[in-house]
């Protein structure tokens, strides 16, 4: 595939030629006579003399479909034009997005092709060309400092497709007459001074349509785009790709529009209101004399309408008129108590005045949103526009004005990104980028802290590089104020969040959402997969803790917190503990610190939060601040350790009885699961004796019955009862937990036991490091290593391609040996120590589609996530917990408890 | 404070202006509805004149075919409604009114024989009041002036009112384009469902079926409170009626942001908006380094209108649709027969229905809950009066209750004057 990239075919002729393979790998299926076995040593040996794969057997086998791409190489000739910016330059706003490619993976290691090759990985069927992985930033600029947007998009060079675009780009000649997509009002306005600083031409695009196309997207492809906000509750809410159509959008600007949305590109604007965002700055400026529409939301949140607003229980003499339904506090009439008093404009706070109009027309909106809802029978109304800035209160009033005439029939939903819709759909309107196609377990929401701008405004530049990234953490320290948000120089009091009450309340407490920081950046992951054996992925969440419980996250801020100095020291001495990793450690610790304080007054700020979220934040923050692998020489440490007692502890196991064997592993497993650097209490164990003394010392207290223990149904499953010998898996998928002794003295002997018998297995590694955790990437010369001391790991790790430099031998000795069941190692996909099952690598749910057994060992995947997902094949989790409270809530037992559950298919 | 009324039978008269003091012997009645902001007062004044049906008869025969000719002894009452309103801070005035004219002794005070009896069942001192000031002014009703406010259904008086006034009186209804007025004969037959949008401090909306049966379907908080509130914070007018008039003479342009600032003087005509639309009302406020000093209060009063009135109108026009209502009827002190707002609301009905919707104005808009608070008397005052004769041949309702009425009303009035009418009272 490689030399279709460099020849630039045209798209139709792409097609064609996959389809062409796609016939011929058929027939070779065929005339091979399911010669199965013969295939990895063919693909690999192929592999390794050309730059592109011959057809692969077992792939043909497996899918029925030989499409060899590889997505993160390839981007056909028609892609190479596209902009990677587009702008929507509203009157007060500039929304721009530009897309960033992921950096060049080393996609040669060896596990990968031979994987690939084995598994038949491919990009599947659903798109005609691959795109691009890589990263959709969203920025915000004053229009008025428009300035400041002109020399960011040059610094950058977005408008010349980017910096990073040498490589894939080069050969394309520099394009002097290069076009930005542009929607808004300004992008008529301004654009002919693009054309002069920036030598580009803007091509304007309708509006409405951009909007549509920016909502549609973010619906279909982010998860957690939606929520609703009622009584200052946010919840994310997951709409299903099938059933989002129709809906109804309301575009909040200086007036509203309504749009019935009925598809892609398909809608029609229905209905609107020139009471809007306008208004309510106009209407605001006029009787508060509020300088800005940040300022007059703010003023509302001190306010108090009941002082403007005459109420029903006015009226009523403070009774409620409840025959239809109208309660004491219910506004009969918005500004109806300003008649009646001998008061002047002075006489008022302009607090309350803001109050009341906001209430005004938040609900005014929400009561004419919902009746064209119900006129054309929709459920869902989607609101967006610069009006709401995810200002809970304004959100609050919609939703209730919604709520309340709908009987609760409706629902008001907002949007994360509801102030880059325009700006989205026009990016969208570029052809051919094939962002369209991206489902949503494809798309991975980071929050770095680079994007520094808060309330509209950005302060200081958007930070590109490293070293912007450590001073401006330094900046932000000696600022010396409290950590109240990842963004420092806010004005005091509109960033935190804090209390909220419902509408009817004081409105003094409010705050403003500060939704502009809830946006993250996106990495775009084309191969990422659902995984294939979810029993029932709609209904699948990883997180076994909920962490909307804020005592429960208040516990986890607290453990991360603590554990924050071991890792900054680990960060440091990774990286040879030079005064540069020491800065960058510094303020790593600083920025993951700001993001848990954000996350600890406004935990859904980025999206549904799950313990998994926060532990790969940690994870994603270290990267930024490039520590690639703060564990590294820890782990080589105790790879190297547990390797040198493996071939005793397999000596031992050899002599036991099949069904002690099997016992022991289980317990061994267990046992080596306590060395984790992720928990406190066992970096304290590790201070009092060496590995080996720790894990005999583990093995022996591993008293049956453990606190959950499956372990009678496993083994019947395994061994059988009686005479009656169970027919072994086909193949399972061991999700390994750490390096060292877990790996090597734990799963290592299992999964030799599994091969022994007959199965297949795929070792499932994190694709990139966390903690302590081993990686796919580290597997294969842990796998080599043990090699040398047992035949069994040997020949399946050669089956499985694992061993490339032995590969010849094999091939000659296959000959008199039977072939033995491959061991082969996958990357998951991610690089946390939970594990999403909804986004997982191509080649684990390729390789789960045989899969028969799933085997999930430590805390992260088997307790923290996936403790109560399902499987269409059989299950067991396997691990020791580590924490008292994890301990308490999952199984009421106790640290160092064990959990072996076992789960047959479902 | 308006008082006028309208002597003479069947007699529609253009002009009204007549101030009447009713005399105290002539047969009175008196019902509130006491809102946010005014008090509307409705009562009747006879002009004394008792007669048989056969009386009657002959002088409304048209009217009067659906009585059985078994129902012989009707007594017509000849006399006026009147209607007076009071904001409702100057509760005092309101009070002194009645006051002065002893409205509220209730006063059946029949110079004829045979009705002084029961004048006194009158003295049990209740007035029929609706509205939330109802509830809220009970207290200070029977401290001033002895007497029990018995209160009705507002949501009840509203549809009472309406149905009366869009039987019983001819003319009441009209719409209302381009200033010019046309008056719609309703068809007594044809009349339900239809929307009734009371536009008071806020705005009420009510499907209505049928006599009593209705539902409050929506309403809206930005009301003729709204436009007050706001108009008198931002022109410091002093009055209601003050502000309606500036905004007779303002240019909502100066203030509002319509489609064409924001499209270069272009129309959006791809969704259908012109150039003169207003995109945001106040919108143009915001762009500007201009303080409310610097517009004209009239600008300002008319946007604030135009803004009002259009909301209104589009979210009775949306409620109409929901239930597929071809007529909506729009009433509350808010309108005054204001035609400005009238248009306003008549245009943004015809807009959003495309053509569809009509906006039907009353000429008693006021006044609908005070009449239908004056309807639900009964078993003293003038229904007393009444069931003491035929209560069982003769259906309750017989002289003021909605669709069974014998004719008994007629009207001419125009706003805010009195219904010159007869009641008629078997004997």
């Amino acid at each position: 595939m490689a030399g279709l990239t460099e020849d630039h075919p045209p798209l139709g002729n792409d097609n064609i030629n996959e389809e062409i393979k796609h016939k011929s790998g058929k027939d070779i299926v065929e005339t091979g006579g399911g010669e199965r076995e013969m295939a990895p040593p063919v693909g690999s040996s192929i592999q390794r003399s050309t730059s592109r794969p011959q057809l692969d057997l077992s792939g043909a086998v497996i899918k029925g479909n030989f499409e060899e791409k590889d997505p993160t190489i390839l981007l056909p000739n028609q892609s190479d034009d596209i902009s990677h910016l587009a702008l929507d330059i509203g009157g007060s706003l500039i929304k721009l997005i530009y897309f960033s490619r992921h950096e060049e993976r080393s996609v040669n290691d060896r596990r990968k092709r031979t994987v690939k090759e084995r598994l038949g990985v491919s990009n599947g069927n659903r798109r005609s060309y691959p795109i691009l992985g890589g990263r959709l930033h969203f920025v915000k600029f004053e229009t008025a400092k428009i300035n400041e947007c002109l020399d960011f998009i040059s610094s950058k060079q977005l408008h010349h497709g980017g910096m990073d675009s040498h490589g894939w780009n080069s050969e394309a000649p520099k394009n002097d007459n290069a076009i930005i997509k542009a929607t808004g009002g300004g992008a008529f306005k301004f654009a002919d001074l693009f054309k002069d600083r920036l030598g580009v031409s803007i091509e304007k695009e309708d509006e409405m349509n951009c909007l549509v196309a920016g909502a549609n997207f973010l619906l279909k492809a982010i998860r957690h785009e939606a929520f609703t906000h009622m009584e200052g509750h946010k919840e994310f809410v997951q709409i299903d790709h099938n059933e989002l159509f129709p809906y109804l959008l309301v575009n909040i600007g200086s007036g509203v529009s309504m749009l019935k949305v009925d598809g892609d590109g398909k809608f029609q604007r229905v209905s609107g209101t020139n009471v809007g965002g306008g208004t309510y700055w106009g209407l605001g400026r006029l009787l508060t004399k509020c300088k800005s529409f940040d300022e007059l939301l703010e003023l509302s949140q001190r306010g108090d309408n009941r002082a403007v607003d005459m109420l029903v229980g006015d009226i009523y003499g403070g009774m409620d008129y409840s025959k239809i339904g109208l309660s004491a506090s219910t506004i009969a009439s918005s500004f109806g108590k300003a008649i009646s008093e001998n008061k002047d404009l002075e006489d008022y706070r302009p607090e309350d005045i803001s109050l009341s109009l906001l209430r005004m027309i938040s609900y005014n909106i929400g009561q004419i949103a919902y009746l064209n809802a119900l006129r054309f029978g929709l459920k869902r109304i989607f609101f967006g526009g610069f009006f709401i800035r995810g200002h809970a209160y304004t959100m609050d009033t919609i939703s209730f004005a919604v709520n309340f005439w709908s009987q609760g029939d409706a629902q008001a939903m907002f949007l994360r990104h509801e102030g880059f819709l325009g700006a989205l759909g026009a990016f969208m309107s570029y052809e051919k980028h094939g962002l369209d196609d991206l489902m949503v377990h494809q798309l991975v929401e980071r929050f770095p802290m680079g994007a520094p701008y808060t309330g509209g405004k950005i302060h200081g530049p958007p930070l590109g590089d490293l070293n912007e990234k450590i001073s401006w953490m330094e900046k932000f320290v000696q600022k010396g104020s409290e950590i109240i948000a990842p963004v420092p120089m806010a004005p005091p009091g509109t960033t935190g969040l804090g209390g909220f009450e419902a509408p009817s309340s004081k409105g003094d407490t409010l705050r403003s959402d500060a939704s502009n920081l809830n946006v993250g950046v996106l990495h775009l992951v084309p191969t990422l997969e659902v995984f294939p054996l979810l029993a029932d992925p709609k209904t699948y969440e990883p997180n076994t803790i909920d962490l909307s419980d804020h005592s429960e996250l208040e516990y986890w801020f607290t453990v991360l917190s603590e554990h924050l100095p071991d890792l900054v020291d680990k960060a440091v001495a990774s990286e040879g503990g030079t005064d540069d990793a020491e800065r960058r450690a510094n303020a790593f610790a600083r920025a993951f610190s700001a993001h848990l304080a954000r996350l600890m007054e406004e935990p859904a700020a980025y999206g549904k939060l799950g313990l998994a979220n926060l532990l790969e934040l940690r994870e994603e923050c270290l990267r930024e601040f490039h520590f690639v692998d703060a564990y590294r020489s820890i782990k080589q440490r105790e790879n190297e350790a547990s390797l040198a007692v493996l071939p005793d502890l397999l000596m031992e196991l050899d002599s036991m009885s099949e069904e002690t064997r099997m016992l022991t592993l289980i317990e061994g497993v267990l046992a080596a699961n306590i060395f984790d650097w992720g928990s406190r209490a066992c970096v304290d164990l590790y201070h009092k004796g060496t590995i080996i003394e720790i894990y005999r010392m583990s093995r022996k207290k591993m008293q049956r019955p453990w606190k959950v223990d499956d372990f009678d149904v496993f083994k019947a499953r395994m061994l059988g009862s009686g005479e009656k010998k169970p027919r072994p898996h086909k193949r399972a998928l061991l999700f390994v937990d750490n390096s060292g002794a877990d790996i090597v003295l734990g799963m290592l002997p299992l999964a030799r036991e599994l091969l022994r018998r007959g199965t297949e297995v795929v070792l499932v590694a994190n694709s990139l490091p966390a903690l302590n955790d081993v990686t796919a990437m580290e597997l294969p010369d842990i796998v080599a290593e043990a090699a040398k001391h047992c035949d069994i790991i040997r020949g399946a790790a050669e089956a499985g391609g694992l061993l490339v430099d032995a590969m010849i031998n094999i091939q000659d000795g296959s000959k008199e040996k039977s072939i033995p069941v491959p061991l082969m190692v996958v990357e998951n996909g991610c690089g946390s120590p939970c594990i999403d099952l909804r986004q997982v690598s191509l080649e684990l749910a390729a390789a789960a589609k045989d899969a028969d057994l799933i085997i999930l060992e430590g805390m992260g995947r088997a307790l923290h996530t996936n403790f109560n997902a399902r499987f269409k094949c059989d299950a067991l989790k396997l691990a020791m917990v580590k924490n008292q409270r994890l301990a308490g809530k999952l199984i009421k037992g106790n640290i160092y408890d064990c959990v072996c559950r076992y789960e047959p298919a479902s | 404070m308006e008082e006028s009324g309208i002597r003479g039978k069947l007699e529609e008269r253009e002009s009204n202006d007549m101030p009447s003091t009713p005399p105290i012997d002539q047969v009175s009645h008196l019902a509130l509805d006491i809102g946010g902001s005014l008090i509307k007062v409705v009562y009747f004044s006879s002009d004394c004149n008792c007669s048989v049906d056969d009386d009657q008869d002959k002088r409304l025969p048209e009217k009067n075919l659906g009585i059985a000719s078994a129902n012989r002894n009707y007594c017509t009452l000849s006399g006026r409604l009147n209607f007076a309103k009071f904001e409702t801070h100057k509760i005092d005035d309101c009070l002194e009114f009645i006051s002065s004219k002893q409205l509220h002794r209730c006063g059946i005070q029949m110079n004829s024989d045979g009705w002084q009896h029961e004048a006194l069942e009158c003295d049990k001192n209740i007035i029929k009041a609706t509205g939330g000031g109802a509830f809220k002014f009970a207290n200070l009703f029977k401290e001033k002036l002895g007497v029990s406010l018995d209160k009705v259904d507002e949501m009840n008086s509203l549809v009472a009112g309406a149905n009366f006034l869009l039987k019983a009186v001819s003319s009441e209804a009209f719409t209302y384009r381009d200033g010019q007025k046309e008056y719609e004969q309703i068809d007594h037959n044809d009349l339900y469902p239809y929307l009734l949008v009371n536009i008071g401090s806020g705005v009420g909306m009510i499907k209505v079926d049928g006599d009593k049966k209705f539902e409050r379907v929506s309403g809206t908080s930005v009301g003729g409170g709204t436009f007050w509130g706001l108009g008198k914070l931002l022109t410091k007018c002093k009055s209601f009626d003050d502000l309606l008039e500036l905004s007779h003479k303002g240019n909502n342009r100066v203030i509002d942001m319509l489609v064409g600032d924001i499209y270069g003087g272009m129309d959006y005509t791809k969704i259908g908006l012109s150039s003169t639309a207003i995109a945001s009302s106040f919108g143009k406020a915001i762009s500007e380094n201009k303080e409310l000093e610097d517009y004209r209060p009239e600008d300002v009063a008319r946007s604030l209108l135009r803004m009002i009135s259009n909301n209104i109108g589009q979210i009775a026009y949306l409620n109409a649709l929901r239930f597929g209502l071809k007529r909506i009827f729009f009433g509350g002190f808010f309108i005054r027969g204001h035609a400005y707002t009238m248009d306003t609301i008549s245009v943004a009905v015809n807009f959003w229905s495309k053509g569809e919707a009509k906006a039907t104005f009353l000429r008693h808009e006021g006044f609908l809950g005070a009449l239908g608070a004056f309807l639900s008397y009964k078993g003293h005052g003038l229904d007393g009066l009444m069931t003491h004769q035929q209560v069982d041949s003769l259906p309750k309702s017989v002289c003021w209750n909605g669709d069974e009425l014998r004719s008994s009303v007629f009207g001419n009035l125009n706003e805010n004057g009195s219904i010159e009418c007869s009641v008629q009272l078997s004997n």
